[in-house]
């Protein structure tokens, strides 16, 4: 619930005064409905009362169905307005949300960015801000505009009728109803929990089904596997069909509310005529009032019925949003170090031995696979904590650089780079604007110039994930992007993998000639005798 | 109208739909084996609806009786009771209603979805898993609404607004008229402001589709903004394409919307038009449109609570016009998977008995169809206990031979001998219970390793194979062994470590012949060796083995290379 609630102030931090605009449309079109119904049954009530009384030549007809006719033109304009408001609310904070969550998400480690990429939690993440983006809409809103409305139609009922009549109509609505809406976000609790569970599975286990679906044929256990599914699937609409029933029962208990209402103030102003404290017009009021009433409950059924699927959702993105962060606290200012002009780019100290990089020299990482030289390229950018590991950055420890200082000096290419949706200009200006001759330089560089240019060049669309370039094509792309950074320190993770030894060293000299000054420290598998490498850090 | 519909019935009524019979098709053989419960569910849910005139005129009964003089208490009860009563019957139907359509629309979900995983399995599209699964999985259910919403509203609008018109008929001519008059106005100001707002719900949905795309690029690319230092920018211009969208958005949504509220004008003016046209009838002023003389208190009320119940049918349809729009792009979805084109497999992938005799293979003059293409692959023999290696550029079709060996693949021209017997329907599920395959591409389920390696539970040891795919070392070290769960993210394996795990799985098997794939692909030298060893020891028992790859040292470690392309 507490997530909820941050999730909440976060979804109405984006735009608080179109939500508040939202709002007051809204009690204003639930208003507007109740008073139109309350007055044409007093119209009609008190025009009958005196037709009967044979003094209708002198009922005042005008003001009253004046009344009805700006009751029945206002809620629609109302309606239109509160649709356009809510909505344009809803999609600023759909937009607060995600920026925030990225924000959130890009503070945390390697590992945590890593495993971004995999398409389960990318999945997850989305269906879970998906899920978000209704509260406000579906759930709160409909509850304060419903709670805000109750009071004034209570309210209305005191002033004009009796006020028994606005206790009973408080007692039922607002007891009963808020009895019935808890009893529904609690009962679908569970179910949402454990059908958001068996959804994930069944498509994850149905991913694994088909992309492992050769070794299951050879095994000769592909239609068991099929059944498998087909189980899950009867598991998952078992949970599907007691969330429907949950909510069927409320709408059931609203319906059959509704009707008590009515039917108990029917006897309730019965007596009170019967008493002689108020007339039939009156009692009119208040019994088509309670009728129109029904819709405040119906609107926040929705809401409550997604309690349980939006619980879960606001813990995760709250979770995601502000997991573990590896940006220090401490040191989050813009501010740069002082930075000691005689101490090397780089130096690191690990069991007991000590690696010096200055400017303009390379340092290749060499070891089996799994030794951890993808861990030490990470730690030196401050992305995984350094452990025993003593690293300094132009003198100073890795700990102690802020975020955005750090960022200016050490730029790291991991090993498997992603690059997004936009134009190939896009993607190399990612970290900062960059002149176009400085990018068709890099492009040079990298070797793409003759590949790009015949389909467009630095203005070539690529899709999501960077859709259009082959394998290689997008690995030399990221390595550009990340060279014309011009960072004094450049942290490659594998650079030439999938080259042959002629290609390989063509784009290590290329890399050198292009950033002359920088200081180039590179995980290798092979190639590490060429001449960038001054030195050779060897990992068990 | 409440604001809980406001999200998904935001364009209620803005769909112009051009009923064709082509079009209609595939809707109807859809919902076909559930048409007579939907029909029955829609006639319940008319019936739950023309319930409220007999509670309208309960509700008449009592307001006349308190206008016409002292309060008869038996009679207030009576009728507060029968009101009380009629609404629960209301609710109870209405309750057993959903229930059937839910159930309809439930039979509906799990048909298609059985439908697509079976399909999926018996032959290969070339739709990607993530979108298969996606599709059966979280569009299959956006069926519902539209099962359970536009066919009940449907039948409702062709019951209800008529009986009532007759209701209001029967009292006063007026009321029947203005009834009329605004009732059938109401399609066809929908359909003028809908032909500028057609697709305003697709574009929102698509909106919120490409504000997702959009997050899932950027989360997958957050790794290399923050190492980049891209961070602050990346985020800032996030926010300006969803603002931008944002603003298009809304500049539909204006016009959208507005098809709604002259929806609700008309129905809200007609209401209004009534209560006046009531009151002032009873006043006197007014003197025409009821039969013989004026109306009286019990025909005003009548009159008043039936006019808003004329106009819900048309209101709920035009909600559920949205909901049938999203049905049928949903069914698009599922028909555009069917009809991809498919690459079947040969036998049933039951577990058959083994093929008896030597493993042996051997093929001449064989070709496979790829795409458009018929490509004629290299003769092959291979005897029982023999190596060789498939060599050749990517795309040359190494991988495609293997594939057609264990009879993955149609061939379009010549037979496959295995075993001494030609490989077809009858004879493939008995020859791949005697090989192992080893892919190209790793995939790491969600399952354990021990899961993994031996997915029959058969309950054998699983670290002889795991030594003999020198897998041993790396699964000892993981805090949980062989009870690490793979999963997407690989429960911290390196692509390499998982292909040894491949390799331990087909040696766990214990099958005569291996057919592996690129085995030593993403391995370093030194880890290459080991693999190419261990292979080289399994032949050395008298395994066959049939390697593709790209790697020289495999290659020449094989007694035959076979060139494949040109």
């Amino acid at each position: 619930m507490k997530s909820l609630i941050s999730a909440t102030r976060l979804l109405i931090a984006a735009s608080p005064r179109i939500w508040a605009a939202g709002l007051a449309l809204s009690v204003l079109v639930l208003v507007m409905a109740a008073a139109l119904l309350g007055l044409s049954g007093w119209f009609i009530t008190a025009a009958g009362v005196a037709g009967i009384a044979g003094i209708g030549i002198g009922f005042d007809f005008f003001r009253p169905s004046a009344g009805v006719r700006f009751l029945a033109l206002g809620r629609t304009a109302a309606r239109y307005g509160e649709r356009l408001v809510t909505h344009d609310a809803t999609l600023k904070a759909l937009a607060a949300l995600r920026v925030d969550l990225l924000r959130g998400l890009s503070r945390r480690g390697y590992r945590a960015l890593s495993g971004l990429r995999g398409e389960a939690a990318l999945t997850r993440i989305v269906a879970d801000v998906e899920a978000l983006d209704g509260v406000v809409l579906r759930l709160w809103a409909p509850i304060a505009a419903g709670a805000l409305t109750l009071a004034l139609a209570c309210l209305a009922l005191w002033l004009l009728v009796h006020w028994s009549c606005a206790v009973f109509l408080a007692a039922i609505y607002g007891l009963f109803g808020a009895v019935i809406l808890h009893r529904l976000g609690l009962l679908s609790a569970r179910p949402s929990a454990v059908h958001e569970a068996r959804q994930q599975t069944l498509r994850r286990r149905l991913i694994d089904l088909l992309r492992d679906r050769d070794a299951l044929i050879v095994g000769g256990r592909l239609r068991q596997a099929a059944s498998r599914l087909i189980a899950l699937d009867h598991g998952l609409r078992a949970t599907a069909r007691k969330l429907d029933r949950a909510e069927r029962g409320a709408a059931f208990g609203i319906s059959a509310l509704t009707s008590l209402c009515v039917a108990g103030m029917i006897l309730l102003c019965g007596a009170l005529i019967a008493d002689g404290r108020i007339d039939a017009p009156q009692a009119a009021i208040a019994v088509f009032v309670s009728l129109a009433l029904a819709e405040i409950l119906s609107g926040i059924r929705r809401g409550a019925a997604e309690l349980g699927r939006t619980l879960i959702a606001a813990r995760n993105v709250v979770a995601d949003e502000s997991g573990p962060s590896t940006v220090p606290a401490t040191v989050r200012t813009a501010m740069s170090p002082r930075l000691d002009p005689d101490a090397p780019v780089l130096r690191i100290e690990r069991e007991g031995a000590e690696t010096v990089l200055p400017a303009g020299q390379g340092l290749a990482l060499i070891g089996p696979s799994g030794s951890g030289k993808t861990t030490l390229l990470m730690q030196i950018a401050g992305l995984m904590p350094a452990g025993p590991t003593r690293i300094r950055i132009q003198g100073i420890d890795i700990a102690n650089w802020p975020e955005d200082a750090l960022r200016r000096q050490v730029v790291l290419l991991p090993q498997r780079s992603a690059l997004m949706a936009g134009t190939v200009r896009d993607n190399l200006t990612l970290a900062a604007p960059v002149g176009d001759e400085d990018l068709r330089a890099v492009l040079e560089c990298v070797g793409l110039t003759g590949t790009l240019a015949p389909r467009g060049g630095l203005d070539l669309i690529l899709g999501e994930g960077g859709a259009g370039l082959s394998g290689g094509e997008a690995r030399r792309l990221c390595l550009a992007r990340a060279l014309v950074t011009r960072p004094a320190l450049l942290l490659l993770d594998e650079p030439t993998e999938g080259l042959d030894d002629t290609a390989s060293h063509r784009l290590l000299t290329a890399i050198r000639d292009f950033l002359p000054d920088t200081a180039l420290c590179a995980a290798m598998h092979r190639n590490q005798e060429h001449f960038v490498f001054d030195r050779i850090l060897y990992h068990q | 109208m409440t604001l809980s519909d406001s999200v998904d019935g935001h364009v209620e009524g803005t769909q112009v739909v051009q009923p064709r019979e082509d079009r209609n098709k595939p809707e109807r053989s859809l919902l076909r084996p559930v048409a007579v419960r939907l029909r029955t569910a829609g006639a319940l849910t008319a019936a739950a609806a023309l319930i409220w005139p007999a509670q309208a005129a309960l509700l008449a009964t009592v307001l006349d009786g308190w206008v016409s003089g002292p309060v008869n208490w038996i009679e207030t009860a009576v009728l507060a009771g029968a009101f009380l009563v009629l609404g629960l019957v209301r609710a109870a139907i209405d309750h057993r209603a959903g229930g059937r359509l839910f159930g309809a629309a439930d039979v509906i979900v799990a048909r298609e979805r059985g439908r697509l995983i079976r399909r999926e399995t018996r032959s290969r599209s070339e739709v990607s898993s993530a979108a298969i699964a996606a599709t059966a999985v979280q569009t299959l259910p956006m069926l519902h609404p539209w099962i359970t919403r536009y066919r009940a509203a449907m039948t409702r609008t062709m019951i209800v607004p008529a009986v009532i018109l007759a209701l209001a008929l029967y009292h006063s001519w007026a009321v029947a008229l203005i009834l009329a008059a605004a009732g059938p106005l109401i399609p066809i100001f929908m359909a003028l402001v809908g032909m500028a707002a057609e697709d305003a719900s697709r574009k929102h949905l698509r909106e919120i589709g490409t504000i997702n795309t959009m997050l899932q690029d950027r989360l997958g690319a957050l790794l290399d903004a923050r190492a980049l230092g891209a961070v602050g920018r990346v985020l800032t211009d996030f926010a300006a394409r969803a603002d931008k969208l944002r603003r298009q958005t809304m500049a539909v949504l204006k016009i959208a919307f507005l098809s709604s509220a002259v929806l609700e004008l008309f129905s809200a003016l007609g209401v209004a038009m009534v209560a006046v046209y009531v009151g002032f009838s009873l006043l006197g002023e007014v003197t025409f449109g009821a039969w013989g003389g004026g109306l009286t208190v019990w025909q005003g009320v009548f009159l008043l609570l039936l006019a808003p119940e004329f106009f819900q049918p048309m209101r709920e349809l035009a909600t559920a016009w949205h909901d049938r729009a999203a049905g049928r792009a949903v069914l698009g979805a599922v028909t555009e998977i069917e009809g991809s084109p498919r690459l079947p497999f040969l036998g049933k992938a039951t577990l058959a008995d083994p093929l008896p005799g030597p493993a042996a293979l051997s093929w001449r003059t064989v070709s496979v169809r790829l795409g458009d293409t018929v490509r004629p692959l290299p003769d092959l023999t291979l005897e029982a206990g023999d190596s060789a290696a498939l060599v050749g550029p990517s795309g040359s079709g190494k991988t495609t031979i293997l594939h057609a060996i264990a009879g993955l693949l149609p061939l379009s021209g010549g037979t496959v001998t295995v075993c001494g017997r030609d490989l077809d329907e009858q004879t493939a599920d008995s020859w791949r219970r005697r090989i192992s395959l080893v892919a190209q591409t790793p995939h790491f389920p969600a399952t354990s390793i021990g899961t993994y390696l031996d997915p029959d539970r058969t309950g054998r040891d699983p670290w002889p194979a795991l030594v003999a795919a020198h897998a041993d070392g790396f699964v000892r070290a993981l805090p949980d062994g062989l009870q690490t769960r793979l999963g997407e993210t690989g429960g911290g394996l390196s692509g390499g470590e998982f292909r040894r795990l491949m390799l331990a799985r087909a040696i766990f098997e214990g099958r005569d012949a291996i057919l592996a794939d690129e085995p030593t692909a993403d391995l370093d030298r030194h880890t290459a060796d080991l693999v190419i060893e261990t292979l080289c020891n399994l032949n050395r028992r008298g395994v066959t083995v049939l390697v593709a790859t790209h790697d020289p040292d495999l290659a020449q470690a094989m007694a035959q290379r076979i060139k494949v392309g040109s």
